[in-house]
């Protein structure tokens, strides 16, 4: 008996040395009090925020998913950073940004206003309302950073129908195309109209992805905005009376065009990768996507024919930007200031072309006469239109509720019928 | 001849049961070396070192990756199996009120639906500062391995009479050969379930290591989730690979050490 109380006082010893050695690293975890603040930005000499920020390490949380941006970012970009502004900068591997929107809403519960580990965020459309509505941003910021003045009046206004106000700077651009093969379609119907009648005479060949997947998302919304936009008092943002117009006759287009799809509709592909192979198989005549240069890199990994072209319809397609934000924690909000605004630059904004063939973002009319020249002469591969052709048919994106009302009705009166 | 029926049946039944865990493995295999597989041929037709390529490299962070995933797995099996063992010796030998009431606040960590608790922790650990390091993720994925580490110590320890040990003590051993020729033999089995399981177990976190460790504490899922979620179904591949290796290894050990131990 003596015996076994000894184990147990040992462990409940282990345990207590255990805890309160816990308990002495807790006290030690980093606090920085020296942070900047929106009010004090708002004052600020950007030289000053430059000179705030040299030597400084910055945690960008930025979806990790793509082998050749990883290794641009990692490699070049850091570099360039380090080089220029003397900033570490350093990654948050996210898989969803909507895991880090969570994580700042519990630290604002928790009343952990500072020394937060994320410096900076790539998001945009749903995740940013709810960051903004959850005040869980640092701002506003982005109308004082010098490198605003070369984005869109468009990018700096609202995002998927959410007022930007600052708490958010553009950085990237995206735009619906759809793609072809010119040796099976030599001249596709370029408008939602010719379209219906081109799916008509050949039944089975078309098909769009099943939403909620994004790009299929995108493709029904892009009817509805078509409809809403033959409403004068349609301006963005949401309303129950023109979403009901404008619904009836989606619904409508859809059901429509249903029985001439592939598989005479009774079923959709349900990724991208389902409809890149349904295409490169030649099973259907059409593939569309929110990444304009998604055919030319496809055609380059050998998954498409070098046929194959991008299109946009005559009345435009639905485009939007992705943004960078500061986490109203941030241990270092003046870093991710200058980190977001080299990010905006043209230098960047060229070079990220060059290695990415990433949509040229910034407006080209905002530029002096060398980068305007240098921006359209960005390589763009085989398939991709230029810069001028998709900002000309370049649609704003509606309030993001028109898309969470479209896809519930597209799987009640549309999937199920 | 029914002897002979049931031999082959049971061969049969081995062999279907291997192949339902070895033929997804060898899918994941032939993917990670696909440039290009679409249906219906039944081989990729072009093959690439691209994805492992890309898992070594310096870009992808996985060395660094492995070696913390392998810190906290190794901690927390640890820390599980010191907070399990007394617990189950005495779920299991003794009688007290609210035994059943114990059992089922042990419990309750599993029950809960992960994100709801997980949530709920983020916060608490905010508030005691233990957010943010490596310490701090290995206590949160306690939460979900001391509960299985607990129940299988128990059946364990209830399988072995306490009179064992008394016995023993009659005889003359002290306590420490007590420990080591009594109870830990009978024990050993169900030990080396209960921190394999933890180990396991905290392997595979993400959501928890993600709030908790505030994205400053990478293990492997968190590598492997954001190419999982992206699409490049190589490196994916590549990357599940090399995050099933360690575990595939603990739990091949674990069966090895009990098959001999009959």
């Amino acid at each position: 008996m003596k015996n076994k109380n000894s184990v147990a006082r040992c462990l409940v010893v282990t345990l207590f040395v255990f805890f309160a050695l816990l308990a002495g690293c807790a006290k030690t975890t980093p606090s920085a009090t020296s942070t900047l603040t929106a009010e004090q930005f708002a004052s600020a000499r950007w030289e000053d925020i430059v000179a705030q920020a040299k030597g400084s390490e910055v945690n960008f949380g930025m979806w990790s998913g793509d082998e050749v941006r990883n290794r641009y970012y990692q490699g070049k970009v850091a570099a360039t950073l380090k080089e220029q502004y003397g900033i570490t900068l350093r990654f948050v591997p996210t898989g969803d940004v909507a895991d880090i929107v969570n994580k700042l809403l519990n630290e604002k519960g928790a009343g952990k206003t500072y020394g937060g580990t994320i410096d900076l965020v790539w998001i945009n459309g749903e995740n940013f309302r709810t960051a903004k509505q959850g005040g869980v941003l640092w701002g506003p910021f982005a109308e004082r950073l010098p490198n605003i003045k070369h984005f869109a009046a468009e990018a700096r206004q609202r995002d998927f129908g959410t007022p930007v106000e600052g708490y958010e700077a553009p950085y990237q651009r995206a735009q619906f195309v759809l793609a072809y093969d010119t040796a099976r379609v030599p001249e596709p119907p370029r408008s939602l109209a010719t379209l219906r009648e081109w799916i008509k005479t050949h039944p089975g060949r078309f098909t769009y992805l099943a939403p909620p997947d994004f790009t299929g998302s995108a493709f029904i919304r892009h009817i509805l905005l078509q409809q809403l936009k033959q409403d004068a008092a349609y301006n963005g943002t949401f309303n129950e009376q023109l979403y009901q117009r404008a619904a009836a006759a989606t619904i409508a287009y859809l059901n429509d065009i249903k029985p001439h799809l592939w598989r005479k509709g009774e079923t959709y592909p349900a990724s991208p990768k389902e409809a890149d192979r349904l295409f490169a198989n030649s099973e259907i005549d059409f593939t569309m996507s929110y990444g304009p240069s998604f055919a030319s890199e496809r055609i380059a990994r050998g998954e498409y024919p070098a046929s194959t072209r991008t299109f946009v319809f005559e009345e435009g397609t639905i485009g939007n930007y992705s943004y960078l934000a500061v986490p109203f924690n941030a241990s270092n909000a003046a870093g991710a200031l200058v980190v977001i605004n080299h990010l905006m630059s043209p230098a960047h904004t060229l070079e990220q072309g060059r290695e990415l063939g990433s949509l040229f973002p910034l407006a080209l009319e905002s530029l002096p006469p060398a980068d305007r020249a240098a921006a359209e002469a960005l390589p763009l591969g085989p398939a991709t239109l230029s810069i001028a052709e998709l900002a000309r048919h370049q649609l704003a994106e509606p309030d993001s509720e028109y898309l969470e009302r479209l896809e519930k009705d597209w799987r009640e009166k549309v999937l199920r019928q | 001849m029914d002897v002979a029926v049931a031999k082959y049946g049971r061969r049969l039944a081995m062999v279907a049961i291997s192949g339902l865990a070895v033929i997804p493995l060898l899918l994941l295999v032939m993917r990670s070396f696909a440039q290009r597989w679409f249906w219906p041929t039944l081989l990729p037709s072009a093959w690439s070192l691209r994805a492992w390529q890309y898992a070594f490299s310096p870009t992808a962070e996985i060395l660094p990756a492995l070696a913390t995933s392998l810190s906290i797995a190794l901690l927390v099996t640890l820390l599980a199996v010191l907070v399990a063992l007394p617990a189950a010796r005495v779920l299991a030998w003794q009688e007290f009120r609210g035994k059943r009431a114990v059992i089922f606040a042990l419990l309750l960590p599993v029950l809960t639906p992960p994100l709801a608790a997980t949530m709920g922790v983020h916060a608490l650990f905010l508030r005691y500062g233990l957010t943010d390091m490596l310490l701090g993720v290995a206590l949160s994925h306690l939460i979900a391995t001391v509960p299985y580490a607990t129940l299988m110590l128990t059946g364990s320890f209830s399988r072995l009479d306490p009179d064992y040990e008394a016995q023993a003590r009659t005889l003359g051993a002290n306590h420490f050969s007590v420990l080591r020729y009594v109870t830990f033999p009978a024990i050993a089995p169900g030990l080396a379930v209960a921190a394999s399981f933890a180990f396991l177990i905290s392997w595979s976190q993400y959501l928890t290591t993600l709030l908790i460790g505030g994205g400053r504490i990478v293990t492997l899922p968190l590598t492997l989730v954001s190419f999982q979620r992206g699409g490049d179904e190589a490196i994916a591949a590549a990357l599940s690979l090399v995050f099933l290796a360690p575990a595939a290894a603990v739990a091949f050990s674990v069966a090895r050490f009990l098959r001999e131990g009959k």
